[in-house]
């Protein structure tokens, strides 16, 4: 009961800094809400890459396309006797022009499109080397298939990610010479407060405590605002995005994942870890008691 | 109760004291008297663990300060009240929660810390100003405040440095007389002091300091500003 209710003073004692701090608190939310959300959109950026990538690896689909002249049912024989393929599905080039057709609004043209062969293999781990064997026929034109795309995703990801967290290491950088310089100020003004505190015998926990707080309330306090923009630019987005996933990829319209809460969590937890070790490494320095 | 042996504390070259030895017992009440600069803020920042010796050791309460811990420091502080020439009240706070601060920050309960806080401004006669502001006071006001402050916790030693330094004659014997009532109920009060006025009034036991030297410890004796040598 005691220690609670010494937590609780340190919690007035925080909201008494706070209120003191005046305008800086300000300085100091928006420079970090706008590093998390840079943060926050990357990650998620990210995490999206990742479930597609993901999504895309789980696929057993091949698509080949075929060279003009050749005879989709015989190459499609041809493939089935591959051992780890299931099923071959041919889609000959004037049902996928009609589809397109009935699709898109096309000018008057004539047939661009190839014999299609869409090859299912029996497992994921399949789908490589069934995928290099079908690429050796010679009436193959071209194959694709997800986890090629999976792979191109992914390097991008690793680039972003990188370029990402370089960003976010920047920004936390410099806010944390804000949230330093803030405490900092805060330490100054209460200089001889904290000298009478100290003279009196009160713990260091009591007099630091407040300061370590108060830098995590203003994690706590970005990291809400950067949640609620990334909510608002995903809600924006989302159908956009989705929209032009699903075209490229249909399968993932039923495994698309934005990882948003997962986001959201770090981002908080990023906030209040710089804010508060911001205030700890600061108080420390300059609470000499 | 506070116990020097061979303190000695040097600046870097300057000593401020130099093998003091000295025991005050419990509920006594001692002057320290000297010139300024003659190391009777040193010697009282050795008790309040302000400051270390260079040599020597320093007990309070039997605990040797020298061997305790940065993190005891506060331990330490919370038995000692300690009132000081500038008062050292916290500005934006009112009397009352200057002297229930060091209650709450113990955890105390709120009851039970405006029960304390009421009874310790009673004994310094300002159960009427709880709501007044430090800079709403006189000195006199504020020195009191500073002492219902001290003793709030029930602390057995109670060091006052210099308490009378900024305060008129009349005011400085009302706060040296209101001291010597609170070591009339057992607490050791050790007063530093340059004023000859209030030492000489009470007639206690009085202790010279010159150059960093004790050179005069006297029971019942007075102020003069150059001591007979009775150590």
């Amino acid at each position: 009961m005691r220690h609670l209710r010494i937590f609780f003073r340190v919690i007035i004692e925080t909201g008494i800094g706070v209120k003191r701090s005046g305008w800086s608190n300000w300085l100091v939310v928006s420079i970090l809400a706008i590093a998390l959300t840079i943060f926050g959109g990357i990650l998620q950026l990210t995490m999206t890459m990742k479930n597609v990538v993901t999504a895309c690896g789980s696929q057993l689909e091949i698509s080949a396309y075929l060279k003009d002249g050749f005879q989709p049912k015989r190459v499609a024989r041809e493939i089935s006797q591959i051992p780890e393929v299931q099923l071959v599905e041919i889609v000959t080039k004037d049902v996928a022009w009609d589809e397109m057709k009935s699709t898109f609004k096309v000018a008057s043209l004539a047939n661009p499109l190839p014999n299609t062969l869409h090859i299912r293999a029996s497992n994921p781990q399949a789908v490589e080397a069934v995928a290099a064997k079908v690429k050796l026929l010679g009436a193959v034109e071209n194959i694709r298939y997800p986890l090629k795309v999976a792979r191109k995703i992914n390097d991008l990801r690793h680039f972003i990610e990188l370029a990402g967290f370089a960003i976010t290491a920047a920004l936390s950088a410099a806010t944390l010479t804000v949230i330093g310089n803030t405490i900092h100020l805060l330490i100054e003004s209460r200089q001889r407060e904290i000298e009478i505190l100290s003279l009196m015998g009160v713990s260091p926990f009591y007099i630091k405590g407040p300061f370590i707080l108060q830098g995590a309330t203003y994690g706590a306090g970005s990291a809400l605002v950067a949640i609620l923009v990334l909510t608002g630019v995903h809600l924006y987005l989302d159908p956009y995005v989705t929209d032009q996933l699903v075209s490229i990829a249909p399968f993932l319209a039923k495994n698309l994942e934005y990882g948003l809460w997962e986001t959201f969590a770090i981002v908080i937890g990023l906030g209040v870890l710089v804010g508060a070790g911001g205030s700890w490494w600061t108080s420390g320095r300059y609470i000499k008691i | 109760m506070i116990r020097l042996q061979n303190v000695t504390k040097d600046y870097g070259g300057s000593p401020a004291l130099i093998n003091v030895n000295l025991h005050i017992a419990l509920g006594e009440f001692a002057f320290l008297v000297g010139p300024s600069g003659a190391g009777k803020s040193t010697l009282m920042r050795l008790l309040y663990r302000e400051e270390t010796p260079t040599s020597g050791s320093v007990f309070v309460g039997g605990v040797n300060l020298n061997r305790l811990h940065r993190r005891q420091v506060p331990l330490l502080r919370r038995r000692l009240g300690t009132i000081f020439q500038d008062y050292k009240l916290l500005p934006r706070q009112t009397v009352f929660n200057n002297v229930a601060y060091i209650l709450r920050a113990l955890g105390v309960d709120e009851k039970e810390v405006a029960k304390r806080v009421q009874s310790a401004l009673s004994v310094v006669s300002l159960e009427h100003k709880g709501d007044a502001y430090p800079d709403e006071l006189s000195g006199g006001e504020q020195q009191r405040v500073g002492i219902a402050r001290a003793i709030v916790n029930g602390p057995p030693v109670l060091l006052a440095d210099e308490p009378t330094g900024n305060l008129d004659p009349a005011t400085s014997l009302e706060i040296v007389q209101l001291l010597e009532r609170i070591a009339e109920r057992g607490t050791t009060v050790f007063i530093s002091t340059h004023d000859t006025t209030i030492v000489n009034a009470l007639r206690r036991r009085v202790i010279y300091l010159k150059g960093g030297e004790i050179v005069s410890d006297v029971d019942s004796g007075v102020y003069e500003l150059e001591p007979n040598l009775n150590v």
